[in-house]
C-alpha cells in the first residue's frame, strides 16, 4: 500500500486508506488464523499444559487426579541415576554427531562444489540418506551388523575376528547410534555448506591467488570466514535436531543394551507411557525445552559478538 | 601455467607437508584436481549409498542366500519371492494404505493452510506479523515428547485415539510451521510490483493468490509438500501413541512390530523396509532439483 504524502483536504482519503487498511490487516489475520488456530490446539497448549503437568503428581492410568506437588519432580529428577546418565548420552551424542557431522559435511561440500560432470547428480544422491524413513534406516543397519549372516559379521568373521550382534553389545551400541546420526545427516550439511561456498565470488580467490596464498590458506581465509553463517544455522538447527530426536534410538536399541543408549526423549517416553509417570516425565521434558533455550540463546550472543 | 607450478614443486623440496599439497593442488581443474574430487565423491558415496544399495540388492534373493553368509549373490539366487509374499500379506497391505491415506491428507491440510499463513505473513503488514513469524520457528525447537503427553491426554478425552482422523490432525500441525515458513520464502521472491499491477486491475487478494502466487512458486508447493509427506510418511513417535490396533497403524509402526519379534524373517522385512522408502524416494526424485536448489539458497529459504 502506496503511502500519500499530499491528500486532500476534505478528510475523505484518509477514510478511504483507513478503510482499505482494516480490510487488509482483517484479511492478513483472516488468513493466518486457522494455521494459528491448530498450532494454539496441537503445539502451543499441549506445551504448556506439559509445562503445568511438571509441578503436578499425574499417573496416566488416572489423569483426572492431578496434586500439586510444586517442585518434587525436578527434586527426583536431579536425584534419579538414570536421569543423569539420560542427559550425559544426550550432550554427548549431540556433540559428538553434531562435530562429526559438521566435519564430514564440509569435505563433501567441497568435493560437490567443484565443476566435474555429474556433481548434480552427485549432490541429489547423497540427499537419499536423508530423506529416507528412520525406520528403514534402522532396518538396514541392524540387518548389517546382525549376528551371523549379518555383512559386516561376514567380514570380520572372514578376517577372523570377533563377531556379535553389534546393537546388542554396550561399548558399540553408543558409537553405532553416532554413525546414524551422522550418516542421515551429512548430505544435509555439504548442500548447504557447498552453496554457501559456491556463493564467494572466484575474483576473491584470483586475488589471493595472486598474492601467494595457497589452497589451505585460501580456504581458511576466504572460504571458512564466509560460511560461517550458514554454518550457525546449520550447527544449532542439528543440535537442536539431535537433543531432541528420539525414533533413532527408541527404534534401534530402545535405549538400550543395559541402558547405554538411553536419552533424555527415550527416558521421557518410557516414563510416560509405560511407567504412566506423567508428571515426572513433564519435568524433564521441561528441562531440556529449558537446555536448548539456554543453548540458542548463548550461541547466538556469541555469533552475534564475532 | 603448468610449468610454472612445476617449477614451483621442484624447488620446494624441503616445505612442510601443507605447503606441499597446497602446491600439489593449485591447479583449477586439471585432471589430478578431477581425480582427486572423483575419489572423495566416490568415497562418501560408497558410505552413504551402500548400505541402501546392498538392502535392495538382497531382498531381490531368495532367503537361503540372505542366510547363507555369503556376501555376493549368484544369478540363481534372484527371485522375486519376497516381494511376491510381502506384497500379498494383508496387514502389509493395511499398513501401507493406511500411510497413505494419512500422508496424503496430511499434506494436502497443510499446504492449503500453510499457503494462506504463508501467503498473510508475506504479503500483509499488521501487528504481531513478527512475533508470529517467531512462534513459527520457534515450535521447531520444542521437544515432541513434551508435546506427546497432554496430546495424548487431549485426544484421549474427545475420543480420537485409534483413529485415523487424530493422526492425520497430528501430522498436519507437526508439519504448518516447518511448511508455512518454506512457503513464505517462496512467495517473499515473487516481486510485490506484480501484485500491485493484479490490484490496479481490479483482483482481489485471492486472486492475486490463486492466479500469480499460487502459479509461480509452484516448485516451492512441491518442495513444501514433499517435507510434510516424509514427516507425515516417516513418523512414529505420534503413531505409537495414538494407534492402538492394526487398522490405524502406519508402516514405520507396523515395521517396527515386525523387527522387534523374537525370530525375524528378514529378508520379509528388509523387502517391507525398501517397499516403505519406494513412495519417499520416487517422490524426491520428482523434487530433487528444487530441494537441492531451496537447501541452496541460504539453508532453509526465507531463514
Amino acid at each position: 500500500m502506496a503511502t500519500r504524502t499530499d491528500t486532500e483536504p476534505t478528510g475523505g482519503a484518509y477514510v478511504d486508506e483507513f478503510r482499505a487498511f482494516l480490510e487488509d490487516t482483517w484479511l492478513g489475520y483472516a488468513l493466518v488464523l486457522p494455521s494459528v488456530i491448530l498450532m494454539g490446539i496441537i503445539i502451543i497448549y499441549p506445551t504448556l499444559r506439559g509445562i503445568q503437568l511438571a509441578f503436578y503428581e499425574a499417573s496416566l492410568l488416572s489423569p483426572q487426579q492431578q496434586t500439586f506437588v510444586g517442585l518434587q519432580n525436578f527434586a527426583q529428577m536431579v536425584g534419579a541415576p538414570a536421569f543423569q546418565t539420560a542427559l550425559w548420552h544426550t550432550v554427548l551424542l549431540t556433540a559428538l554427531a553434531v562435530s562429526i557431522q559438521y566435519v564430514l559435511g564440509l569435505g563433501l561440500a567441497l568435493a560437490l562444489k567443484e565443476k566435474v560432470p555429474g556433481a548434480a547428480l552427485f549432490r541429489s544422491l547423497s540427499m537419499v540418506t536423508w530423506v529416507l524413513p528412520i525406520i528403514v534406516m534402522v532396518i538396514i543397519f541392524r540387518f548389517l551388523t546382525q549376528n551371523g549372516f549379518g555383512p559386516v559379521n561376514i567380514i570380520l568373521g572372514s578376517l577372523g575376528m570377533e563377531t556379535t550382534a553389534w546393537f546388542g553389545e554396550p561399548g558399540v551400541a553408543f558409537p553405532l547410534v553416532v554413525l546414524m546420526h551422522v550418516w542421515r545427516n551429512v548430505p544435509f550439511y555439504a548442500i548447504a555448506l557447498m552453496a554457501a561456498m559456491k556463493s564467494i565470488p572466484d575474483t576473491q580467490y584470483e586475488a589471493a591467488r595472486l598474492d601467494g596464498a595457497g589452497p589451505l590458506q585460501r580456504f581458511r581465509y576466504i572460504t571458512l570466514p564466509q560460511i560461517s553463517y550458514v554454518s550457525m544455522i546449520m550447527i544449532v538447527l542439528h543440535v537442536i535436531f539431535t537433543f531432541n530426536n528420539f525414533d533413532i534410538i527408541y527404534l534401534s536399541t530402545g535405549g538400550g543394551p543395559l541402558g547405554n543408549t538411553e536419552v533424555l526423549a527415550t527416558y521421557i517416553y518410557k516414563q510416560a507411557f509405560q511407567q504412566y509417570a506423567m508428571g515426572y516425565a513433564a519435568s524433564i521434558g521441561v528441562t531440556m525445552l529449558l537446555i536448548m533455550m539456554v543453548f540458542t540463546v548463548v550461541y547466538a550472543h556469541l555469533e552475534a559478538r564475532d | 601455467m603448468a610449468t610454472e607450478t612445476k617449477q614451483q614443486t621442484t624447488q620446494a623440496t624441503d616445505r612442510s607437508f601443507a605447503d606441499r599439497l597446497d602446491a600439489w593442488l593449485a591447479e583449477d581443474m586439471s585432471p589430478r584436481r578431477a581425480l582427486v574430487v572423483y575419489a572423495v565423491i566416490g568415497l562418501y558415496m560408497t558410505f552413504l549409498l551402500l548400505p541402501v544399495f546392498y538392502m535392495v540388492l538382497v531382498t531381490f534373493t531368495s532367503a537361503e542366500f540372505l542366510y547363507s553368509s555369503q556376501l555376493v549373490p549368484a544369478l540363481s539366487d534372484f527371485t522375486l519371492d519376497n516381494y511376491v509374499t510381502v506384497m500379498s500379506t494383508g496387514l502389509f497391505q493395511q499398513y501401507f494404505i493406511n500411510s497413505a491415506i494419512v500422508a496424503t491428507t496430511t499434506t494436502a491440510i497443510t499446504l492449503v493452510v500453510g499457503t494462506l499463513a504463508a501467503y498473510s505473513l508475506s504479503r500483509f503488514e499488521y501487528p504481531g506479523r513478527s512475533g508470529l513469524l517467531f512462534t513459527f520457528l520457534g515450535t521447531q525447537m520444542l521437544p515432541r515428547v513434551l508435546i506427546l503427553i497432554p496430546f495424548f491426554l487431549m485426544m484421549f478425552t474427545i475420543g480420537l485415539i485409534d483413529s485415523l482422523v487424530g493422526i492425520i490432525v497430528a501430522h498436519s500441525v507437526l508439519g504448518i510451521p516447518l511448511g508455512t515458513w518454506l512457503l513464505k520464502g517462496y512467495f517473499d521472491d515473487i516481486p510485490k510490483s506484480l501484485d500491485e499491477a493484479a490490484k490496479m486491475d481490479g483482483c482481489s487478494h485471492l486472486d492475486i493468490l490463486g492466479r500469480i502466487i499460487v502459479p509461480m512458486s509452484l516448485p516451492g508447493i512441491a518442495v513444501a509438500g514433499f517435507y510434510t509427506f516424509i514427516l507425515s510418511w516417516n513418523d512414529y513417535l505420534f503413531v505409537s501413541i495414538l494407534s492402538q490396533t492394526a487398522a490405524t497403524r502406519t508402516l514405520p509402526f507396523g515395521l517396527q512390530l515386525f523387527q522387534s519379534q523374537n525370530a525375524v524373517a528378514w529378508e520379509l522385512l528388509l523387502t517391507a523396509a525398501t517397499l516403505t522408502m519406494v513412495p519417499v524416494i520416487v517422490l524426491f526424485a520428482l523434487v530433487q532439483r528444487w530441494v537441492v536448489e531451496g537447501l541452496a539458497s541460504g539453508g532453509m529459504k526465507g531463514a
